[in-house]
């Protein structure tokens, strides 16, 4: 009878949204092989309470009076204050009532002509009343009208169809004595008749039609499955009788009830409780300190990251947090972005995945919204949406407009394709979820880093917009001072000037030229080739590097790369933030056994390595510079501002082995705070950059004696960058790396 | 369901300094859709006052207000009932039921709220309801000894009116109930 049987993806009640969408929430039995009559009782269950709930939570204040006389009058007065008393109920509902019907007046109008109707109306609000009666922890939030409404509007969508099946198979809805039996002799006739009459007197071809196609003996067997299966439902002599009809007007309202109820509180065990994401509370269990909504905003973040860097740094440098669109996003599962037709076919695969739990229960877990089937559905379909805007969110130039086109997403949008793309994602989304538990603490640390992390002056993405936002902290702002000066000194070029950083020529980098000339008497063509045309040659050079880099395997690459942490990491104290980045990338990838345990990520991270990896390899270094390049290329391609590039082509004659790119720099320093995290507590920061300062500021003295000869590089910028790091490991291996560059010059 | 306060003979100043605290307390805004005052505010302040709890006022002139321009009587419309609202200085012998109920017929209404003696009183009367809710401070009368502060929340739905009747008894606040119904079967029930 049903459809199950056909194919998997075919499933149950495919035409019968609501009942399908009670399966999945877990009001009505899921498993295929529960009957009819299973899937009548539960929802005569169902309704059953929902039936005691309201007769117990909404107050009728009119009762007789002789029930009130045990009550204490001084309690339950009009003008009590205490909270026990039923009129302090009242008056707390009648509040209530008035913020649910200030959102309700406002709910769906395009759609008015279903949702405004007062019966409608009246019927959302006492869902709503009696919801936020029962769970008085979370109380009425502005977004709950706008979950409930798509699942008052299937059942209603259904009911429609009910009753266009029931004019069609009239005959066999029609309660007739003998039911679903054949009729016999004597009633076929009348009934022959019967139809015939029909036919002459209602408007011609109105569906009478079906009748005369009908077989006079048409009994529910000849029905086609669906239909068969509607009938069954709709008996109104099946089990429970009329509380067990699936798909019953009368009951629209219990049912709608228990959709919402199940899809709140994440029912039968389920991970995503929607009711979370509307409360400021921290949810129970994550190893994050974090509200749920934000959490799951961060989680967010990270899928992208994972599966779309650059847009990710974009977004971080612009300071556009995950939360100012995601919290719509996340709180009406989409319901604002989409129109209600679109949004029934995304609630569809939504409620299609499962919601349990996909992890053990005792790990530690860092984003609750990657630990269920559904959760990861929510999370591929953000960022696909994230990437269905992609090019145009990378067009933006600073917050406001990038928060202007999230939040009006378009109308007409391809909803399979993004619902595919979605499903696609879907499972990276479980994986990063998954593996993410394994490094929670960082991930957590990371997030919160993160956050502040975008506080830090990471240098903006836009090059027009010199002075930073975001204040600088105590140190970066005594670096930048101590810097300026030198930079100063050496007379910026154009390019450099329009950075907020000044990059200083400390030892490290002139060594690292020295020895880049030296060793690589190519890349001095490159570098000149940079300052021509930087895209066209870092094409090409991209091409070489890529081909290169193929050829190194990973393994060997870490292994180099630990050898080369030391150096690098002296480097990258001098380089600024990114260079720090590079080495914690370095120290992230090192401590990550497990990484991230996604190929983009991981490509990401190796290549970053590989970009580290400059000292004592040359064919590394290059393959690395280039990898640099390729990286840069596509960054900056991605880029709107052809100045990007340009730095980034300039940094790449800087250092050896690339530094900082702009985007590239954002993102190293995302996985650098990731790997920082790891290593050390975040409150070590700011003594590490304490010591991180004292250290370049001893590099800074040398590196300005070191000036002189890195004037000779013409193609030197003169930037430099200021000091993020704040490892005091790196810093220690930094001092390193200095010595070891010092030696080499002299 | 609404809520109607009804009090009066405060004496702000000069016989009471102010609402008893606890009186004070109850009396949130927001709650009170209509305040009936009966008279004897005295002064404007205590009008505001009033007026900040509700801003439906309706009150009447006592021998004593400052203010001369409220009227003698009123009637008001609230659901189905007809209210009136007299100080009672003016029906003599004060206090006198029989009187109060001329003035009832006279004013023709089915709920009529007088004050000046100070006393709480609420009587059905000839299909017809009259109260007293006595002084809301407690001032001093020269009617009454023993003066305790009370006002009357009534409390009209459809044709039922349920008066809570809210007393300070030795620093308590006593709340008494008394339901009546128009049209209906007389009976007063506790």
């Amino acid at each position: 009878m049903s459809e199950s049987s056909i194919e998997p993806p075919l499933r149950r009640f495919s035409n019968l949204r609501s009942v399908r969408w009670r399966v999945d929430l877990g009001i009505l039995p899921c498993s295929d092989s529960s009957s009819i009559d299973d899937l009548r009782r539960a929802a005569a269950d169902s309704r059953r309470r929902y039936a005691s709930l309201r007769r117990r939570l909404l107050i009728d204040s009119h009762l007789p009076a002789d029930e009130n006389v045990s009550s204490d009058l001084v309690i339950d007065n009009p003008l009590s204050q205490n909270p026990d008393s039923k009129w302090g109920r009242l008056f707390r509902n009648a509040e209530l009532e008035k913020v649910v019907d200030e959102d309700l007046s406002r709910l769906y109008p395009e759609d008015g002509s279903y949702f405004q109707t007062p019966a409608c109306q009246a019927m959302l609000r006492r869902i709503l009343l009696l919801w936020c009666i029962r769970h008085p922890e979370y109380g009425y939030r502005q977004g709950m009208h706008e979950l409930l409404a798509p699942l008052v509007y299937v059942l209603h969508v259904d009911l429609d169809h009910l009753s266009r099946v029931r004019k069609l198979h009239e005959d066999c809805f029609i309660d007739v004595f003998d039911g679903n039996n054949s009729f016999p002799d004597v009633d076929l006739i009348s009934n022959y008749r019967f139809q015939k009459t029909n036919k002459w007197d209602s408007v011609p071809g109105k569906g009478n039609d079906s009748h005369e196609s009908t077989p006079k003996t048409s009994s529910i067997d000849d029905l086609d499955p669906e239909t068969k299966e509607i009938f069954l439902l709709s008996d109104p002599y099946g089990a429970e009788g009329e509380l067990g009809i699936i798909l019953s007007e009368r009951f629209m309202e219990h049912d709608a009830y228990s959709k919402f109820d199940a899809l709140m509180n994440g029912a039968n065990d389920g991970v995503i409780s929607m009711a979370e994401f509307f409360s400021p509370a921290l949810s129970i269990g994550s190893s994050s300190g974090l509200p749920p909504i934000i959490e799951a905003s961060s989680a967010l973040y990270h899928l992208l990251s994972v599966v779309d860097s650059s847009l990710h740094s974009h977004f971080v440098e612009l300071g556009v947090e995950p939360q100012y669109f995601a919290l719509r996003w996340l709180r009406v599962l989409f319901g604002r972005e989409f129109a209600l037709d679109d949004l029934l076919l995304v609630w569809d695969e939504l409620f299609a995945s499962s919601n349990h739990m996909c992890i053990e229960s005792n790990t530690e877990y860092s984003f609750k919204l990657l630990c269920s089937g559904r959760g990861a559905f929510i999370a591929a379909l953000a960022v696909s949406m994230l990437l269905h805007l992609r090019s145009s969110l990378l067009a933006t130039e600073n917050a406001t407009s990038c928060l202007q086109r999230l939040l009006n997403f378009p109308q007409n949008v391809d909803m399979k394709k993004l619902i595919e793309k979605a499903k696609a994602l879907q499972g990276l989304a479980l994986d990063v979820g998954c593996s993410s538990t394994s490094s929670h603490f960082s991930i957590s640390k990371n997030n919160l880093a993160v956050r502040r992390g975008y506080s830090l002056p990471t240098g903006s993405a836009s090059p027009k917009s010199p002075n930073h936002s975001l204040p600088d902290s105590y140190w970066e702002e005594r670096w930048r001072v101590l810097h300026k000066e030198e930079a100063l000194k050496k007379g910026n070029k154009s390019l450099g000037e329009r950075f907020n950083l000044s990059r200083t020529e400390s030892d490290p980098s002139p060594a690292k030229n020295a020895q880049t000339k030296a060793r690589a008497p190519s890349a001095t063509v490159r570098r000149r080739l940079f300052d021509d045309s930087p895209k066209d040659t870092r094409k090409s050079d991209a091409d070489d590097g890529r081909s290169r880099c193929d050829e190194n395997p990973a393994a060997p690459i870490e292994s180099v790369s630990l050898s080369n942490k030391a150096d690098r990491e002296k480097q990258f104290e001098e380089e600024g933030s990114s260079s720090g980045e590079n080495s914690s990338v370095l120290s992230a990838t090192l401590s990550h056994d497990e990484s991230i345990g996604n190929d983009p990520e991981n490509e990401s991270e190796k290549s970053s390595v590989t970009s580290n990896s400059f000292i004592g390899d040359n064919d590394e270094e290059s393959c690395s510079q280039e990898f640099i390049i390729s990286q840069a290329v596509q960054e900056a391609e991605a880029a709107s501002s052809s100045a990007k590039a340009e730095r980034a082509g300039s940094l790449l004659e800087k250092s050896a082995s690339l530094k900082e790119k702009k985007p590239l720099s954002s993102k190293l320093q995302w996985l650098w705070k990731f790997g920082r995290a790891s290593g050390e507590a975040n409150t070590e920061k700011g003594g590490a950059e304490d010591s991180e300062k004292q250290s370049s500021v001893n590099n800074g003295k040398d590196s300005s004696c070191c000036s002189a000869p890195n004037g000779t590089c013409n193609s030197c910028e003169a930037t430099s960058r200021r000091v993020d790091v704040g490892d005091t490991k790196v810093m220690g291996t930094l001092k390193n790396l200095g010595q070891s560059m010092l030696e080499n010059i002299q | 369901m609404v809520l109607v306060l009804a009090l009066g003979d405060l004496h702000i100043p000069h016989r009471a300094p102010d609402l008893p605290a606890k009186f004070k307390s109850m009396l949130v805004p927001g709650k009170i859709q209509h305040i009936i005052c009966t008279g004897n505010l005295c002064i404007k302040e205590v009008h505001d006052y009033l007026k900040s709890l509700c801003p439906d006022l309706h009150v009447t002139r006592g021998e004593y207000d400052e203010d001369a321009r409220y009227p003698e009587n009123k009637t008001l419309t609230i659901g189905q009932f007809k209210l009136g609202i007299c100080h009672g200085h003016q029906v003599i012998p004060w206090g006198d039921l029989d009187s109060l109920a001329m003035l009832q017929r006279q004013l023709d209404v089915d709920i009529l709220v007088t004050g000046h003696t100070h006393q709480f009183k609420a009587y059905k009367h000839e299909g017809g309801v009259v109260i007293n809710p006595g002084s809301a401070t407690g001032a001093y009368s020269s009617i009454t000894y023993d003066v305790n502060p009370s006002f009357v929340l009534m409390d009209i739905d459809g044709l039922r009116v349920v008066v809570y009747v809210y007393e300070l008894i030795d620093g308590e606040v006593k709340v008494d109930k008394i339901d009546f119904k128009k049209n209906a079967t007389t009976h007063v029930s506790h």
